[in-house]
């Protein structure tokens, strides 16, 4: 995973208006947005799990509709946090949107790699170029940024090879 | 001023996105959009200016013999702060307007997914800060008569 250019979007509005120590900063965003991808890629599911807010939604990249975050987690253990299964996203920049004290916006393109693991047994592998996140942050009662919602796509579509040995 | 969104609101201010992109009103669509805005549009390796692809997508839709219609799922609101709301919902649209290669082309979107984030900006408007369009499949591009048959603007979303 690499980090390299960096912008910031923030909005000279009533949200820096006051000084507030506590408000969400882009850096603090961009760092939480890596955790989110070591964590998966190194299947931390307990770490990776306590990244969303128990009420957050989202659009994973290949539903047709949005869901509670919860199921999609159970999902992505299933298919993601086996053994035989891989995930490695590569990001270049990462856009932060600064809406209020306690939150952000985090949309960002990269090149994501996935072998899953179907409930029917067999292993794909997928590499999508052009990938797409919004990920959106919220600090909590506790001060930690938990993301409320997640948009995930492909700007192209997306082809699968399953895996020989399968 | 109410400074509180409902999700009622939320829900026609999306439904006025949409009823600009299909035609059906005259609204400017870069007003509704905070001139920081990021989107990500259906097609878009990276995310681009709101305010930009606004632009773009009105001047896209405003040839002669182009016209789009839509039609929405139901729109879930997440009311986030007391003046950001984050609305999620699927939809379908089809446009038809001549192509680069002078043609006809009607692009069919029938799993759709959006997220659009509003806030409310210095003046009480409720402005698209954010938004990511998307789809489950890829749209489906048609090359059409010239000449309209009537009623092909309006796809029988159900039959597809």
């Amino acid at each position: 995973m690499t980090g390299s250019t960096l912008k910031e979007m923030t909005r000279p509005a009533s949200a820096t208006a006051t000084l507030d120590t506590n408000a969400i900063g882009a850096e603090e965003v961009r760092a939480v947005v890596q955790r989110f991808w070591k964590l998966f890629a190194t299947k931390e599911q307990g770490e990776f799990e306590k990244l969303y807010s128990p009420s957050a939604t989202v659009f994973a990249a290949d539903a047709r509709r949005s869901e509670p975050a919860s199921l999609m987690l159970v999902r992505r253990a299933r298919e993601l946090f086996g053994p035989t299964a891989a995930v490695a996203a590569k990001i270049t920049t990462i856009d932060v949107q600064l809406l209020r004290s306690d939150l952000a916006v985090a949309s960002y393109a990269f090149h994501f790699s996935v072998t899953r693991n179907l409930p029917n047994g067999k292993r794909v592998s997928s590499e999508v170029p052009y990938s797409r996140a919004t990920q959106v942050f919220q600090r909590n009662e506790r001060g930690t940024l938990r993301i409320i919602h997640e948009h995930m796509s492909s700007a192209e579509p997306v082809c699968t090879q399953e895996l020989a040995g399968t | 001023m109410n400074a509180q969104i409902s999700a009622e609101d939320v829900r026609a201010e999306v439904q006025r996105f949409w009823n600009i992109l299909s035609g059906k009103s005259s609204e400017n669509l870069e007003s509704l959009y905070s001139a920081t805005a990021l989107v990500f549009t259906g097609r878009a390796k990276r995310s681009e200016s709101g305010p930009l692809a606004a632009v773009r997508r009105s001047r896209q839709m405003s040839g002669p013999d182009a016209s789009a219609s839509s039609e929405l799922d139901s729109i879930e609101v997440q009311l986030a702060a007391p003046d950001v709301a984050i609305a999620t919902y699927t939809y379908r649209f089809s446009s038809t307007r001549t192509g680069k290669t002078g043609g006809r082309e009607q692009r069919t979107t029938l799993s759709g997914r959006s997220t659009q984030i509003f806030q409310r900006d210095d003046k009480g408007a409720w402005k698209i800060v954010h938004e990511h369009l998307s789809s489950a499949v890829p749209p489906k591009l048609e090359t059409v008569a010239r000449t309209k048959p009537e009623g092909i603007t309006k796809p029988e979303w159900g039959k597809q």
